[in-house]
């Protein structure tokens, strides 16, 4: 009985080796299923290493992967956002990867996937907010937030209040942080080595201050009102009752089947000359620490994926703008709405800082926008508390 | 009859024999107390099942596995977070943390100046077909070595983690060698023979990159290091241009032994020592420091460690958690009072016009009123946010306010007690439905020959009321009350999805709201700030509060006298 077990395990041992070094799995999010599924199956012809592509809410894929990967049961793979970087390396979950051909992409986003100067994601793109605006009510879009501003009360007196001139979810630190950037705020300073550190925190000096302060002005022209957000500007834009609004790339198929007559933009420049500084996020494929099969991860993923045609198609099924610059290029010519985008946060973007001590800045500045633009709090105060609000969760 | 005893003797075998099979998986894991208790289990169920005298147990087995399950070890597993500071740079054990740092590859380095050599791989044949049998030869120009076959020093679930194999000079080595034009063109063991097979210099082997790549050296090959005669160490490892070379390395970290001073005494300890610097690794509160050539502390990895009450005193210490803690506290009673009590007035009265003898169409009325009950909580709570309360486009500014009485708008979500109105009547919207029903229900329990009495005794309508409908009602009702009131002091998700907490407290260094409740407060603090995630704080701070609702609670039976009627 003994030497039978002793057998049976041992052959269940064999069976478990065999079938569990020979397969690798991607966690990743409806959009790029059927491509990569697409190309698992090229890999699996030309090298019997077989990729399974497991479909998770892009909501669930990090929350699950950080309950899965650290008992060794997470994928080898997971497509994902920059932010999570921080996170997921703090939690020794992420493998630096050697991305071959680093020249070919946007340096904004590879700099999104480095973390203490490793990177750790191959980007595949990258998209944030620009200037949307119909072409109904614009004829040519402002250069100036002057020039905006202007427009949009004539837009809104001439249609008696019904059109809606200029509108955004403004009161989420995301789309606004825009402002506060271009007048030199910062939301954690990096020192000499390059290295986020996150002691300094830049949210109240006197660029932030001026920034939000210029929110301030648009609010008090009554050009935003406190009940905008995201639903109501997306609502509004798609019924054709706004003129102008500030959205992403993954906003555009909608507005194409609404049928609306729009163009994107760049956002206007701030008074005083300043250039917007909006954040965007980069998405791409990140390996495991825990893997078993991190070899076969990265080589699936640096001889397949990161490819100039690979992109390319992952384009097709994901239209954001690509981060590799040989496809941009390609894509420019048949998309011009993403090439708009491309260009204005390739220029003017800035990364989201994917430190895990964002988790802090989120909540405090929602809360400081609410504050000034809603509630009347001297920008000052406002921004000199969520500061001080953020270092007392940092410590 | 006899068949059917002896197959569940068989099944109830098998059972034990899985059971106990996935206790000791489980113990092999680290599992302790799960793998007890299901030993435990194990135990009980057999025990039940074979000794006649405990018959009538074997019917509480379905339930003691699912206390177990739902509530017991949920319990136990938050207990024991709360004295952890697990949570974001700490979710793994020790152990594995350390291993990591001394096995991985990533925390290996190339040592500068270091040897390389070229290599060769032989594979045994299985007739035409290469095997994943294989032997290695490193060569710098005269100097050859063999590596002898790899010994495992770390696997997991029966895959090589890491291996370790000597260096061997040829003329040392016990396998034969048969040279031809100067390569050694087949490596003989035994009866064993292995044919020339891959070289990464020579080009007329590159047909066998492939299998060589996935079959030998991803698998195996990459995940073993050669330790040669000076015990220098070597690995075969992808270059900044993608080449697998054969080169020298060195691991970033090491075990060895530091004197440090503790207590004011000098100890000699184990420590992990960084092979570049020279210098231990500071450990401190579950994160590994090491330390820079100028000094400065950085921190390299973090594992769940013992945190003892720190999660506890902090709520009360740190003025950063603590400050706003009475303010949300008062709130929090007041908004669990005021859910239970509007929610319960209005859906008694909806109830007493329902049991009215003379009103027709009863059954629409009810399923038109049973509705906010039945639509799910988190679609009709966005409703109300975006299409009712909305600053600027909600029903109730736009129509009713604006329009209908001229009114300046409400601002539902930024000022303090109107949007702890907003929260109050959402809350009350959903709520009023099971109050309703509720009553409806120990209404039809009343005997109407009290009523009948009551009005030969010549009652009013309110003193019939009061004197015979309440008090009866209250028996039924009250610890219903007492459990909305724990159930709404809790009430995360409409505070969360409606007002998000908000607006944010003026003057305070915290996430905390107006509309902020406990848990919503705990949510942020937790989960939306810091670093993320902290799961040992959240333990510590739902172990508070269960007490708190628990105290809340005993006193609210009490004195209602609830349980009075059951006790006598």
């Amino acid at each position: 009985m003994r030497k039978f077990l002793t057998v049976a395990l041992a052959v269940l041992f064999v069976f478990m080796a065999f079938g569990a070094t020979k397969k690798i799995t991607v966690w990743t999010s409806e959009a790029q299923v059927p491509i990569l599924k697409k190309l698992a199956d090229q890999y699996k012809a030309k090298y019997g290493v077989q990729v399974d592509i497991v479909q998770v809410n892009f909501g669930d894929i990090k929350s699950k992967f950080l309950t899965a990967a650290p008992a060794g049961e997470g994928p080898d793979i997971i497509v994902g956002a920059h932010d999570w970087t921080g996170e997921l390396v703090v939690n020794g979950l992420l493998e630096p990867i050697n991305l071959p051909e680093k020249d070919k992409y946007f340096p904004a986003p590879l700099q999104g996937f480095t973390y203490n100067g490793k990177l750790y994601g191959i980007p595949y793109a990258f998209d944030g907010e620009a200037l949307i605006y119909n072409k109904d009510y614009v004829s040519t879009p402002p250069k100036t937030f002057d020039e905006l501003i202007a427009l949009a009360k004539k837009i809104e007196k001439d249609y008696g209040g019904e059109v809606r001139g200029f509108t955004y979810d403004f009161k989420n630190f995301y789309n606004s942080s825009f402002a506060l950037f271009a007048y030199g705020g910062y939301i954690f300073g990096t020192d000499k080595s390059g290295k986020i550190n996150v002691k300094d925190v830049g949210l109240a000096n006197a660029g932030s201050i001026q920034g939000m302060k210029f929110l301030k002005n648009l609010v008090d022209q009554k050009l935003l009102q406190s009940g905008d957000n995201y639903n109501t500007m997306d609502g509004l834009f798609k019924d054709g009752l706004a003129a102008m609004i500030l959205n992403g790339p993954w906003a555009v198929p909608g507005y194409k089947q609404a049928g609306i007559n729009f163009d994107v933009a760049p956002i206007p420049t701030l008074p005083g000359d300043k250039d917007p500084r909006p954040f965007f996020g980069a998405q791409g494929f990140m390996v495991n620490a825990k893997s078993k099969n991190k070899l076969f991860a990265m080589d699936f993923l640096t001889k397949f994926i990161a490819t100039k045609d690979v992109m390319y198609q992952i384009w097709q099924s994901d239209p954001r703008c690509p981060s590799r610059k040989d496809v941009n290029e390609l894509v420019m010519a048949k998309d011009p709405l993403t090439k708009k985008f491309a260009d204005f946060l390739g220029n003017y973007g800035i990364p989201m800082p994917n430190v895990p001590e964002m988790a802090a800045v989120w909540g405090a500045m929602g809360d400081t926008l609410a504050k000034v633009l809603d509630q009347g709090v001297a920008p000052e105060k406002a921004l000199a508390d969520a500061v001080a609000q953020i270092k007392a969760q940092i410590k | 009859m006899k068949f059917l005893k002896l197959l569940g003797w068989i099944l109830l075998a098998v059972f034990t024999v899985f059971s106990v099979l996935g206790g000791i998986f489980l113990l092999s894991k680290g599992f302790y107390e799960l793998s007890i208790t299901l030993f435990v289990l194990i135990f009980l169920i057999d025990f039940f099942i074979m000794n006649r005298k405990t018959y009538p147990y074997r019917y509480m087995i379905p339930a003691l596995i699912l206390l177990f399950i739902l509530v017991l070890y949920p319990i136990a597993f938050t207990i024991r977070t709360a004295f952890t500071n697990y949570g974001t740079g700490h979710i793994m054990t020790r152990q594995e943390v350390v291993e990591r740092l001394l096995v991985d590859p990533i925390y290996t380095y190339n040592v500068e100046d270091g040897k390389t050599y070229s290599y060769n791989v032989y594979v045994k044949y299985n007739g035409t077909q290469p095997t994943t049998d294989f032997k290695v030869i490193v060569y710098d120009g005269d100097e050859s070595y063999v590596a002898n076959d790899y010994k495992v020093l770390k696997s997991e679930a029966g895959e090589l983690i890491l291996g370790e194999s000597e260096l061997v000079r040829l003329n040392e080595s016990e396998l034969r060698f048969e040279r031809e034009n100067d390569r050694i063109e087949i490596v003989r063991e035994g009866n064993d023979l292995f044919k020339y097979f891959y070289s990464p210099e020579d080009s007329s082997t590159a047909i066998n990159e492939d299998f060589f790549k996935y079959s030998i050296l991803f698998p195996t090959l990459s995940k073993v290091e050669f330790v040669d005669t000076l015990s220098n160490r070597y690995s075969i490892r992808q270059d900044e241009e993608g080449k697998f070379t054969f080169s020298q390395i060195r691991h970033m970290y090491k075990l060895g032994l530091a004197e440090t001073v503790e207590n004011g005494k000098s100890v000699v300890k184990t420590v992990i020592i960084n092979t570049m610097t020279n210098k231990p690794l500071i450990e401190e509160n579950g994160t590994i420091y090491d330390t820079s050539e100028n000094g400065e502390r950085y921190a390299v990895a973090g594992y769940i460690s013992n945190y003892g009450v720190k999660n506890f005193t902090k709520i009360f210490t740190d003025p950063a958690i603590s400050g706003p803690f009475t303010k949300i506290f008062i709130w929090n009673f007041i908004w669990a009072a005021l859910s239970v009590l509007f929610t319960f007035v209005i859906g008694m009265i909806l109830a007493l016009v329902l049991n009215d003898p003379n009103l027709h169409g009863k059954t629409i009325y009810r399923s038109l009123l049973i509705i906010p009950w039945a639509i799910p909580a988190f679609i009709s709570v966005l409703v109300w946010k975006n299409g009712f309360f909305n600053e600027t486009y909600g029903i109730i500014n736009k129509f009713i306010i604006s329009q209908l009485f001229g009114g300046t708008p409400v601002k539902w979500m930024n000022d303090p007690f109107w949007a702890k109105v907003a929260v109050l009547t959402v809350n009350t919207w959903l709520g009023f439905p099971y109050m309703m029903v509720v009553t409806l229900g120990a209404l039809q329990s009343i005997p109407q020959d009290y009523y009948e009495a009551a009005s030969i005794d010549g009652a009013s309508k309110w003193q019939r009321f009061w004197k015979i409908t309440f008090p009866l009602l209250m028996t039924t009702v009250a610890p219903l009350l007492v459990g909305s009131f724990a159930f709404n002091f809790n009430n995360f998700g409409n505070i969360y999805l409606l007002t998000g907490g908000g607006p944010a407290m003026p003057n305070t260094n915290t996430p905390a709201g107006s509309t902020d409740i406990l848990i919503s407060y705990t949510y942020k603090l937790a989960f939306e700030g810091g670093r993320g995630q902290d799961f040992g704080f959240a333990s510590a701070i739902s172990i508070i509060i269960f007490f708190i609702v628990g105290g809340l609670s005993f006193i609210n039976f009490r004195l209602s006298g609830s349980f009075e009627e059951v006790n006598r």
